[in-house]
């Protein structure tokens, strides 16, 4: 006899709210439906009400892990509009700001799945790491969470001395490849745990339009930084992890690996970080009428901005937002198919869910 | 050169692929294709032959009582192609059965706008309760 199992919108489960009905047979799961839409604060029809400043403000929150991908995301649609290009060295800021959230948002990630493995002591390591990667981007910004670093032909701070937050990625590095890196790619719970559940074949990764770590771990090799750079990833050198099995193990190999790859591009642009003006200096900013839109590879995987300007008005038309989590949590549905209840907690969390993102 | 040939070559296949007269335009951040021939299903099928990934629906109203703007925006190797459609009324078809990614943006669209996607079930509202549509982006409703 099947029966009706709900998680959520309110479980121990889930980091924000969102309801996975899911249909039963015994202690398998036979098919899923995904129920959202908690968090919605119609913030596009918000954003419409708002100044060309205000906006960004605004979009900020849209996430709180990947609060600085949303504006720079809007901030480039809106460049196109206005006809600036930010200069060299707000370019390398704005790929460290990207790749510093990165990181936290991986640490953060795995942190919540070890703690949904049953993995409390790699939980409080994640955790207390995390906190690092913070402190680094509130030497930068002064702030933990809404940084406030991206702006119309640029960015709002500099960083004065590159290479001290060099110092500081570098003690970063060393600890997660002495800490999360092995525990996560050779430990034998972490394995037990994830290898073999919440497939998501190649072909349904495909067919859904999955994308970021989630495609990646379905074979996937879709990564707008090489596929269409932003910012200044051209100049830089990096590798993309794919893995094939499609599986939360293969999830989480992609994840730690990117983790290592994000290390990497902030040693290179912070090495390299060119000298000179950090905006353009424009006081006033004029848009042409018309749309633009822009695409930048957040944590998560790619966020898409559309924005439409009317002619000599300082509000946008139109803002709409595709998060990647919106375009990869229809996906979970195919992973929880032919699970054990008790794995989907962690199959649900694999994709690294963001419910604010979704909802907007 | 014109578009066509200043574009990569996979946007030409593209093109030959909706076996129509058309240009590509290339404007903030997207080749647009402008043609007026199109039928959504017929470019969801291109769009798959190309092994295309669907991104997004962007849809838009219109001032006065000229209907909407939809503009279905897919990724093709990193390059953003987008078709713009503008419906009169409030119905356009459905490519679901075509294109499985598209199934919560339609549903988003319908209700956010009320825009029908003929030729589909919808399961209960996506972002908010109740069963009011177009309560969120459509200027009636503001």
């Amino acid at each position: 006899m099947s029966y009706k199992m709900p998680m959520g919108p309110y479980h121990p489960a889930l980091e924000e709210p969102y309801k996975l009905d899911m249909i039963c047979e015994g202690e398998t799961v036979q098919d899923a439906k995904l129920h959202i839409g908690f968090n919605f604060r119609g913030i596009e029809h918000l954003a419409e009400t708002r100044n060309y400043i205000q906006v960004v403000a605004l979009m900020e929150r849209v996430c709180g892990i990947c609060s600085n991908i949303h504006t720079l995301t809007l901030c480039q649609a809106m460049e196109q509009l206005t006809g600036l290009t930010p200069p060299p060295r707000a370019l390398y800021i704005r790929v460290v700001m990207a790749e510093l959230e990165r990181l936290h948002s991986h640490v953060l990630w795995a942190g919540i799945a070890a703690k949904l493995m049953g993995f409390k002591t790699m939980f409080m390591e994640c955790f207390a790491i995390r906190e690092k990667v913070m402190d680094v981007l509130q030497a930068i910004s002064g702030n933990r969470v809404n940084y406030s670093m991206n702006r119309i032909g640029g960015v709002n701070r500099d960083i004065a001395d590159p290479l001290a937050v060099l110092g500081m990625v570098e003690q970063l590095e060393r600890e997660m490849v002495s800490t999360i890196i092995p525990i996560f790619t050779t430990s034998t719970t972490a394995r037990s745990r994830c290898a073999g559940i919440g497939v998501l074949t190649h072909e349904k990764a495909v067919s859904c339009g999955v994308v970021g770590p989630t495609a990646r771990a379905s074979g996937v090799p879709q990564d707008l930084r090489r596929a269409a750079p932003y910012a200044a990833y051209s100049e830089l050198e990096f590798k993309t992890p794919v893995e094939e099995a499609g599986d939360v193990r293969a999830r989480l190999l992609v994840r730690a690996l990117e983790i290592m790859e994000t290390c990497g591009i902030l040693r290179q642009a912070l090495a390299k970080m060119p000298s000179g003006p950090i905006d353009t200096g424009e006081a006033k900013v004029v848009f042409s009428a018309g749309t633009a839109v822009s695409r930048v590879e957040a944590p998560r995987g790619e966020v898409m901005y559309s924005v439409s300007w009317k002619e000599n008005s300082r509000n946008p038309a139109r803002v709409h937002v595709r998060t990647p989590t919106f375009a990869n949590m229809p996906a979970i549905r195919y992973m929880v198919m032919g699970a054990r209840l008790a794995d989907t907690p962690l199959i649900q969390a694999s994709i690294d869910p963001c419910y604010s993102c979704t909802d907007r | 050169m014109n578009i066509v040939e200043s574009v990569p070559g996979a946007i030409e296949n593209a093109a030959q692929n909706l076996d129509v007269e058309s240009d590509w335009v290339q404007k903030g951040g997207v080749y647009w294709f402008t043609s007026q021939q199109m039928d959504v299903r017929e470019l969801a099928t291109a769009m798959n032959a190309i092994h295309a990934r669907f991104v997004t629906i962007t849809a838009t109203e219109l001032p006065g009582n000229d209907g909407f703007r939809l503009e279905y925006l897919w990724d093709l190797g990193g390059k953003l192609l987008g078709f713009t459609f503008h419906i009169s009324g409030n119905s356009i078809d459905s490519i679901y059965d075509l294109c499985e990614a598209v199934d919560w943006i339609e549903r988003e669209v319908h209700e956010g706008f009320a825009i029908d996607f003929a030729g589909r079930e919808y399961e209960p509202l996506l972002l908010r309760p109740g069963d009011k549509l177009g309560v969120n982006l459509r200027e009636v409703a503001k």
